[in-house]
């Protein structure tokens, strides 16, 4: 339960409940207004029925021809309102807007190999591992489970434009980039 | 040409301003007149500081009305260092004038007018790119210059809804519908609701496209929710949001409160309802609950909306009288509780529900008593600690005795504990389960330490939390509690350092520094030459140059993107954060640290006085964040943000106002720049005024005492202010006496630039040389010294007074509010510098005849600064004695009953060591600083 509205530049002053979080980078402003610039329509925010912001999303349409994607920039829950389904209808919403909006053919977003339970809620979402990055994330210590913290997957999901999957593949764990 | 002008252009962008200029340098002497390297060399001239001669060097560019294009924009970047906006729009127009058919230009013209927010002006360029270049974006690049202008609050009503009709118009003639983007089509709409032609907006919205747009484009179907509810039609709003809510899946908080407001849609219409209206009303209600327990029952665990709607509904029904079953509120926060207990929000979502009458409330207690706490898994300790919250805010005040409280914080800390083996194998990065319970304990240790103003219990709290961060270091609520109570404790670098490992960085300044820098001359120790909070005051203010910077340039990007949505919420954003209260009270205390830091010069006087008269007229806004603190403590009683607030007192734009005056009244007086002076020396554009103009002038406001401003200061910092009042008003004819006049100080300047840029200062006149050198000191020779009268007691009496309050103070264990009153004083004798500074030197007292006035002077600041020595050596001795074993042993002792329940002894008496090493150090600090300060004064 909360309030799914659009991102406006005014929650930058309200968002530290959310970025205070060791996994939430803050950006500079020229980040944010660039997001809201250009793809306002990809960009939203979860707020609680008082008005606190819950979680946020920011995404963007980038790519060539085939590779003509909505991609997952950020995408971050505040702590005590993880568990509730809110990252899971926000990346909806961005889904049917790169797929109704923008004509993507695929929605794309990184996550660290290391999160299983972000990769298996993606996946339960119809995402799937499209290749591996290696040292994509900078380390934030001796991870317990070595190369996996600072690996990210690059997970993809098909959109109605795509009907014969052609962008993404079984395989994609083992197709290993630097 | 372009290949000698290309290592300009790199050295530029790499930051070598210096080797740019000796490349322009260089190239201008075989092209002496070609303009763009004396553009180039004006940008490097800027960037390296070097603003007199970049001032000559631009205004001989603009001087030839330049339209090529890399030198307007090189110039444009020029002119923005020097902050000349409104410069840089005439630039534009002169070259727009030249070249009517270039597109460019035009459209530079447009956005340089947007820059500095001129509406108009934008509007009637916009209007001739239409007619001139035939693109549908510029009409509605007009349509959003009209609604700006109109939404400014300096434009009349009776203004603002003929331009808005003119927007609707101009929308309406473009050849191309609305709807083709979705910006276009929410600019319409916006539109339509504020001349409310709602059947216009109604025709939209209905079709096929429109109905697609809002589907697609939450902001469109913000607006469709708002222009549904304006025309009342609640009813046709409910059966939409039920759909979406049935056949959708749609679970935005915003379709159920849709809901809710269509089945109590005829009930708020009527004041005092009749049965029938009653019956239907209730009628409706039940539909409403049919459906939301449905969608409950369907949803159970997974979402918590319909359950939180009944919640909603119930609490509506009461509240219109027509609930039927008494019990059923405390039923469904029962259950409310049983479904969502083991989530971290339960306690947030029911606290709007919490305000029971007697019985409920009991029924609800006993409830959550009857709970058995454990911990067997983190849902079962999320409930506990959901039970936990909820019971402690509707605890009442006698329920809040000292030994109910102790006996809570022992429980808290004991389940704390025992939870915490629940994370045991959790990784560094991750958040401890039972972290809300240390913080519950932290809640209540302050409490106790407000009702028994015995600071162990705030030691208690600091050996907690900063255990619970060995536990879970990311825990920003954590640290934020303990940045707030070592400031209590008087332990400023403890603060700073947990401040300084969340990594507070860009927007947050603004929102989160007033964690660390509020009332932090308090704690600086700038006069012993340590500039750590000034530095973070710099630091925190960048964010304010990236704004004037960087958010202009977004504006300018909406444009040419067409996301009309987003511009007046730039707008809005970059005016919040341009004026924003922290700015200008980090200001106000990054200058109380600079006074005692540098020697007090007029230099210092006159840029400080510049700078402050541009920030009193702003119109403040707040963006500090205080919801970030996590609070626990029970409705009747203060919130834990309030209650660990230094000195009990937040500043807000009264105790600015009153700081900004003190500053401004002084710096007037040690200063020679008066308007007219201070008119033909600045460069770049004057602020915008956004305070509504005040008919009386400046100086007459400076005087002005506001009683309401007065109540957000500290007894101690009234006292200050009280005597820079009295101080000022003392001296004010003798300064203006003795001031040379606006010709005399505007020759003097002219003299100055000349010698360091060789050229003649533009705009000033140089009256004819009388040949009087003594000019200076001469100015009204035929006018009489005004007589000299006594000093105010209150200006003699301050420091010992303020000694007084001093000693009391030193009585507490924390040394906090003793710095306070001598970094008060300490700032009164400095007020006295700045306000004596004139007089110091002998010709001016002689030619003025005001050796009497100076006479008076010594004994006041002899007396000043034996008492400030006095205090230097009391925090000096302090100093010594706050180190020691017994006042580490004290601190552990206060905390026996954490030992008690297994709180490793050796980390508590870390804690204590800690504590007192770092108020050993600012105890220090600050006395030597004060002891330096009298040195370099006597």
């Amino acid at each position: 339960m909360s309030v799914l509205r659009p991102f406006r530049a005014a929650d930058l002053f309200k968002f530290n409940n959310i970025n205070l979080d060791v996994w939430t980078e803050t950006y500079d402003l020229a980040f944010y207004l660039n997001y809201l610039a250009t793809w306002p329509d990809l960009c939203c925010v979860q707020a609680s029925p008082g008005g606190r912001l819950m979680g946020y999303i920011l995404g963007n349409a980038e790519g060539a021809n085939t590779e003509w994607h909505g991609h997952v920039t950020a995408l971050s829950v505040a702590p005590e309102y993880r568990r509730l389904g809110l990252a899971r209808r926000m990346t909806a919403l961005l889904e049917r807007s790169a797929d109704a909006t923008y004509r993507a053919f695929f929605v794309d977003l990184f996550v660290r190999c290391s999160n299983g339970v972000a990769v298996a809620m993606y996946e339960g979402m119809g995402y799937s591992v499209w290749r591996r990055l290696r040292e994509y994330y900078g380390s934030l210590g001796v991870g317990s489970r070595g190369r996996d913290e600072e690996d990210a997957f690059d997970m993809r999901k098909p959109l109605s434009k795509d009907p014969g999957r052609r962008s993404v593949r079984a395989n994609g764990r083992d197709m290993i980039v630097q | 040409m372009e290949r000698q002008i290309r290592p300009i252009y790199e050295a530029l962008d790499t930051g070598s301003n210096k080797s740019a200029l000796v490349a322009c340098n260089k190239l201008l002497k075989k092209h002496p007149k070609n303009e763009l390297i004396k553009a180039l060399k004006a940008l490097a001239l800027v960037r390296s500081q070097k603003v007199e001669e970049s001032l000559v060097l631009c205004d001989e560019v603009l001087a030839g009305k330049p339209t090529n294009d890399a030198v307007l924009t090189a110039l444009m970047h020029v002119l923005r260092g020097l902050g000349r906006h409104k410069d840089l729009v005439t630039m534009f127009e002169e070259a727009y004038k030249q070249q009517p058919a270039n597109e460019e230009l035009a459209a530079q013209t447009f956005f340089a007018n947007v820059r500095v927010l001129n509406w108009k002006a934008a509007q009637q360029i916009a209007t001739r790119m239409h007619k001139q270049f035939q693109e549908d974006r510029y009409i509605y690049w007009t349509v959003i210059s009209a609604i700006l202008q109109a939404n400014d609050p300096m434009t009349a009503p009776d203004m603002r809804s003929l331009l808005y009709k003119l927007a609707h118009r101009l929308v309406t003639s473009s050849p191309t519908p609305s709807y083709v983007n979705a910006d276009r089509f929410h600019l319409h709409l916006s539109i339509l609701r504020e001349l409310e032609l709602f059947d216009e907006a109604r025709t939209l919205l209905e079709s096929d496209i429109g109905k697609s747009i809002c589907t697609a484009s939450l902001a469109c179907n913000e607006l469709r929710r708002d222009i549904w509810r304006l025309q009342g039609l609640f009813e046709d709003e409910g059966k939409k949001a039920e759909l979406r809510i049935t056949e959708q899946n749609d679970r935005n908080w915003l379709e159920f409160l849709s809901v809710l407001d269509a089945a109590c849609s005829s009930t708020s219409a009527v004041q005092d309802p009749d049965e029938s209206t009653k019956a239907e009303s209730s009628s409706r209600m039940r539909k409403a609950q049919e459906l939301f327990t449905m969608v409950a029952a369907h949803d159970g665990h997974k979402d918590r909306s319909a359950l939180l709607a009944l919640l909603e509904l119930e609490k509506r029904a009461r509240l219109h009288g027509i609930s039927n079953d008494k019990n059923r509120m405390v039923d469904l926060m029962k259950q409310y509780f049983e479904e969502i207990g083991d989530k971290a929000c339960c306690f947030e979502d029911l606290k709007p529900y919490l305000t029971l009458d007697v019985e409920d409330g009991e029924r609800w207690v006993s409830f959550l008593r009857s709970l058995m706490p454990s911990f067997a898994d983190s849902n079962d300790l999320r409930r506990l600690i959901n039970s936990h919250k909820l019971l402690r805010q509707n605890l009442a005040l006698d329920d809040l005795t000292m030994s109910a409280e102790s006996e809570r914080a022992s429980l808290y800390t004991k389940q704390y504990l025992e939870g915490l083996k629940l994370g045991a194998s959790l990784p560094m990065t991750e958040l401890q389960p039972a972290d809300d319970l240390a913080i519950l304990a932290g809640n209540v240790f302050v409490h106790l330490w407000k009702l028994s103003s015995d600071e162990k219990y705030l030691c208690n709290a600091v050996a907690l939390l900063e255990f619970a961060l060995t536990k879970s270091k990311q825990s920003f609520q954590t640290r934020l509690m303990l940045i707030r109570i070592y400031r209590l404790l008087g332990a400023p670098s403890l603060a700073l350092e947990h401040y300084r490992v969340m990594q507070i960085k860009q927007v947050q300044h603004d929102t989160l520094s007033h964690f660390i820098l509020s009332r932090s001359s308090t704690f600086s120790l700038a006069a012993s030459g340590d500039l750590t909070f000034a530095t973070e005051c710099l630091e925190a203010s960048q964010i304010y140059l990236s704004n004037a910077q960087d958010t202009g340039e977004y504006i300018v990007r909406a444009f040419t993107g067409e996301k009309y949505s987003q511009i007046p919420e730039f707008i809005i954003f970059e005016d919040r954060l341009d004026n924003s209260l922290q700015r200008d009270i980090i200001k106000i205390e990054h200058l109380r640290m600079r006074l005692a830091h540098e020697a007090i010069t007029s230099d210092i006087i006159d840029m400080e006085l510049i700078e402050l008269k541009f920030i009193y007229d702003r119109l403040h806004h707040d963006n500090r964040d205080s919801e970030i603190l996590a609070d626990y403590q029970p409705r009747v009683i203060q919130k834990f943000s309030e209650q660990t607030l230094l000195f009990g007192k937040s500043e807000g734009s009264g105790w600015l106002r009153t700081f900004l005056k003190v500053y401004i009244r002084a710096f007037q007086q040690g200063s020679d720049l008066d308007d007219t002076v201070e008119e033909k020396l600045l460069i770049g554009d004057r602020p915008k005024q956004t305070s509504p103009q005040n008919k009386l002038a400046l100086k007459d406001r400076l005087r002005q005492r506001n009683d309401e401003e007065l109540t957000e200061l500290t007894p101690e910092e009234l006292a200050l202010v009280d005597y820079a009042r009295a101080l000022a008003d003392w001296l004010e004819p003798y300064h203006d006496h003795a001031r040379p006049p606006p010709g005399v100080v505007l020759a003097e300047a002219a003299k100055q630039a000349e010698l360091k840029t060789g050229h003649p200062l533009k705009g000033v006149e140089i009256p004819p040389k009388s040949g009087n050198a003594n000019a200076l000191l001469f100015p009204k020779k035929d006018e009489e010294a005004p007589p000299v009268t006594e000093a105010p007691a209150i200006v003699i009496q301050f420091f010992d007074d303020m000694k007084t309050r001093f000693d009391d103070a030193q009585s507490a264990s924390s040394p906090s509010l003793a710095l306070h009153v001598a970094a008060l004083m300490q700032e009164a004798f400095l007020l006295f510098v700045v306000e004596t500074l004139r007089f110091k030197a002998p010709s001016v007292v002689k030619v003025n005849k005001l050796g009497a006035l100076v006479q008076q002077f010594k004994p006041i600041r002899v007396n000043a600064l034996a008492v400030l020595r006095e205090v230097s050596f009391s925090l000096l001795k302090r100093s010594e004695q706050d180190a020691t074993a017994e006042q580490r042993k004290k601190f552990v002792d206060a905390c026996s009953p954490l030992i008690a329940l297994n709180i490793d002894h050796d980390f508590v008496l870390g804690a204590a060591k800690k504590l007192s090493d770092s108020r050993k150090k600012v105890t220090e600090g600050v006395g030597k600083g004060m002891s330096r300060m009298c040195t370099s004064y006597s």
